[in-house]
């Protein structure tokens, strides 16, 4: 037989075209586009004209840049805000949930429709619950003697309007997860902690938690990783502002891009944000391989 | 044979991946030449094209013409773009008037002042001013004026007649507006006397610009090389947002997502500077149209949008070049108007009999054709706008939220207006 032939029928010739479409996926809409993106930031493209080599100019400039450096430090606060109080509020929402408490579905589904939701719907309806002037928010907070607050249109509390509304829309995901984790708790280990005397706290403490610790673990890198690239909620409602705001990486990323046309300076933005982003998610996952209890 | 039968499947797969990529329908057959206009045209408008293409298409057997639309206009530039790049780009495409010295930095575009010069019948000079301004790049000239508005100051009379105040008049000054706003504002029924958009966007931006005009200011010096909004007469536009906004209370702020449309409707708001695109969102309103109020003068301020060719070839481009000549011929260009209420592109329209039949159909359209001719100025048209545009537009917003003082806050963004222009791109 000759070897052509070998290969032809072979069962690895058809394995090879069986993940030929994925393959050409992956590569024409992730690996191409990537290694475009590096190529970009060392031009100057304004996507118009004949690019021109730059070299690492972009990079030195972003170094300096005070808004670039201004948006880092709001993507920072952002994330810091957003994850504790999103997986922390989910563990607590999560373990309510799992108790045998009544309307229990309807409560679940409450929870998790947000997440169903298009960020473009939630936009607009944050936009009228929070206006400052007719929004039913102020009205509320009026009638126990709090506000008027600007909310979106105040610069000094847009960022922290922008963390309670994506808060709001992303909790119903990590409290499934949660209750997928709790569900997932072996009875006779509880009756074991119970045996042992243990009391509420210390059971939730000492045993509950830990066993939680794989699924707080992905939902925190998770998380992290999604609020380092927040986009979609602030362009629907604040673009950025008041005042820049809330213009975070990603953002000043995308007016880089498409409102000014630097293509090369935000590319290298980009390469900056996956920088950010694997650092951040190495460490996570570092520092809670270390602490993380997965139960055989 | 399994074997094979599986392969073939998976063969199957791929190449029909392979498939979906590709295609074109612009070219010739038949002696035909064929040509793709993209535009973002939607409901009344959308229907406009449709049938201007039909008409043309059966008066003009030798070409035939394609409409497609692009989806929403704000993106328009970066899909055009995107063509370009793929190779396979319509003949032509609808661009906003701010895009022209992006637009002129590509080769793909055509240059129409050759064709302008040999073809009379186009009649150029029939276009408003500010339209052949904002095409106008250099020696260049990128496009075909396609559509025109301009700024007036729309008001609901209702409100008027129950504040005891009388119309405003086409010789109203700032501190008439000032005075009637604070007279319609009433915070606890939650009415305010006028609205500005305060999302630092172009539409905070320039709304300003006819402010600064009036007072006699100028965005930058004669000869696009330094900042001049923050002259006394920037000052002077800045202090009056500044006052209504945070001494009378005077203003609604709209952040942006057109709020202000609806509470104007539902009688909320006294007065707009809008134009003419809104005012089918008006239906609850019993509303009046002014010129602006002036301080210098009662300038206003355009905004054209144009019809931009790009090159596959002499064949077609001679072809587009008839399509947009017909198209925006008086005749047409008024049977567009009548169908959509967008204002005339050429001032000869206005003596056109239909012309009558328009302004009829849609209340307060004539005063905004008549306001045409307050556009005097444009903005600059420099591939730098934008980044001239979002300096401003921090100035404008931190004026109107009282978090800076006009004259300091139109100097630092002269500042920044002047290290971009002096970085020359």
């Amino acid at each position: 037989m000759r070897p052509g032939r070998r290969i032809l029928g072979s069962e690895h010739l058809a394995g090879w075209v069986f993940v030929l479409p994925a393959t050409v996926l992956i590569v024409v809409f992730g690996i191409i586009p990537i290694g475009w993106v590096v190529l970009l930031s060392l031009q100057h493209n304004d996507l118009l004209a004949a690019p021109t080599w730059a070299g690492l100019s972009n990079y030195r400039e972003l170094v300096h840049d005070p808004e670039f450096r201004d948006s880092v430090r709001r993507t920072i606060v952002y994330t810091a805000l957003f994850v504790p109080i999103s997986v922390g509020g989910a563990l607590a929402v999560a373990l309510l949930l799992h108790s045998e408490i009544r309307f229990n579905r309807f409560y679940r589904t409450a929870v998790f429709v947000p997440v169903a939701t298009s960020t473009v719907a939630t936009g607009i309806l944050f936009n009228w619950l929070l206006d400052p002037t007719y929004g039913i928010a102020n009205y509320l907070l009026g009638k126990v003697g709090l506000g008027p607050y600007g909310f979106f249109q105040d610069p000094d509390q847009a960022l922290y309007a922008i963390v309670a509304m994506t808060v709001w829309g992303w909790l119903g995901f990590d409290v499934i997860i949660y209750l997928a984790a709790l569900q997932g708790i072996p009875g006779d280990v509880l009756e074991a902690a119970a045996l042992d005397g243990a009391g509420r706290w210390a059971t939730f403490r000492h045993v509950v938690l830990p066993l939680l610790s794989p699924a707080t673990l992905f939902l925190v890198v998770w998380s992290t990783i999604n609020a380092l690239q927040v986009f979609d909620e602030i362009y629907v409602t604040t673009r950025g502002g008041p005042l820049q705001a809330t213009t975070v990486i990603v953002y000043e990323l995308y007016n880089q891009a498409f409102a000014l046309f630097h293509a090369g300076y935000a590319a290298a933005i980009a390469l900056v944000l996956f920088l950010i982003t694997l650092v951040f998610s190495v460490l996570q996952l570092w520092v809670g391989n270390r602490r993380v209890h997965y139960s055989s | 044979m399994r074997r094979r039968l599986l392969l073939a499947t998976a063969l199957v797969a791929a190449l029909s991946l392979a498939a979906g990529c590709g295609g074109g329908s612009g070219g010739s057959s038949g002696g035909r030449v064929n040509i793709v206009l993209w535009h973002g045209y939607v409901d009344t408008e959308g229907k406009a094209i449709n049938a201007a293409a039909a008409l043309f298409n059966k008066t003009h057997p030798k070409i035939h013409i394609t409409v497609q639309n692009y989806g929403n206009s704000d993106y328009a530039l970066q899909k055009v773009l995107t063509a370009i790049r793929g190779g396979s780009y319509p003949d032509i495409v609808y661009l906003y008037g701010s895009w022209a010295a992006n637009v002129a930095r590509t080769p793909h575009a055509v240059d129409i002042a050759p064709l302008i010069k040999s073809d009379p019948s186009i009649h150029w000079n029939d276009f408003w001013p500010a339209e052949r301004q904002a095409v106008t790049v250099g020696d260049k000239i990128i496009g075909v004026p396609a559509l025109v508005d301009n700024l007036a100051l729309v008001y609901n009379k209702k409100l008027f007649r129950q504040a005891g105040i009388p119309f405003p008049t086409a010789s109203w000054t700032w501190d008439d507006l000032r005075a009637a706003a604070q007279k319609l504002t009433n915070p606890s029924a939650k009415q305010f006397g006028w609205a500005y958009v305060n999302d630092a966007s172009e539409d905070t931006v320039w709304r300003f610009d006819a402010l600064l005009w009036q007072a006699g200011g100028d965005i930058l010096t004669p000869d696009d090389k330094h900042a001049a909004f923050n002259s006394p007469a920037g000052v002077k536009a800045a202090t009056l947002l500044q006052q209504m906004a945070t001494i009378d209370h005077s203003i609604y702020l709209d952040s942006g997502n057109d709020n202000y449309a609806n509470l104007f409707n539902s009688g909320k708001i006294g007065m707009l500077f809008t134009g003419p695109w809104d005012l089918s969102q008006f239906p609850d309103v019993d509303y009046g149209v002014q010129i602006l109020p002036g301080d210098q003068n009662h300038q206003t301020i355009s905004g054209p949008d144009q019809w931009v060719m790009l090159d596959n070839g002499d064949a077609r481009t001679k072809a587009a070049w008839t399509f947009l000549k017909w198209f925006t011929s008086p005749t047409e260009a008024m049977r567009w108007s009548l169908a959509t209420g967008d204002l005339p592109i050429r001032a000869s329209e206005t003596k056109l009999p239909a012309y009558q039949a328009y302004v009829k159909r849609y209340n307060g359209i004539a005063t905004f054709v008549q306001n045409e001719g307050n556009a005097l100025k444009a903005r600059p048209v420099l591939v730098d706008y934008n980044e001239i545009s979002q300096a401003m537009g921090q100035a404008i917003q931190a004026v109107l939220l009282g978090k800076a003082q006009p004259k300091q806050a139109l100097d630092q963004a002269a500042a920044q207006v002047n290290q971009v222009l002096a970085q020359g791109g």
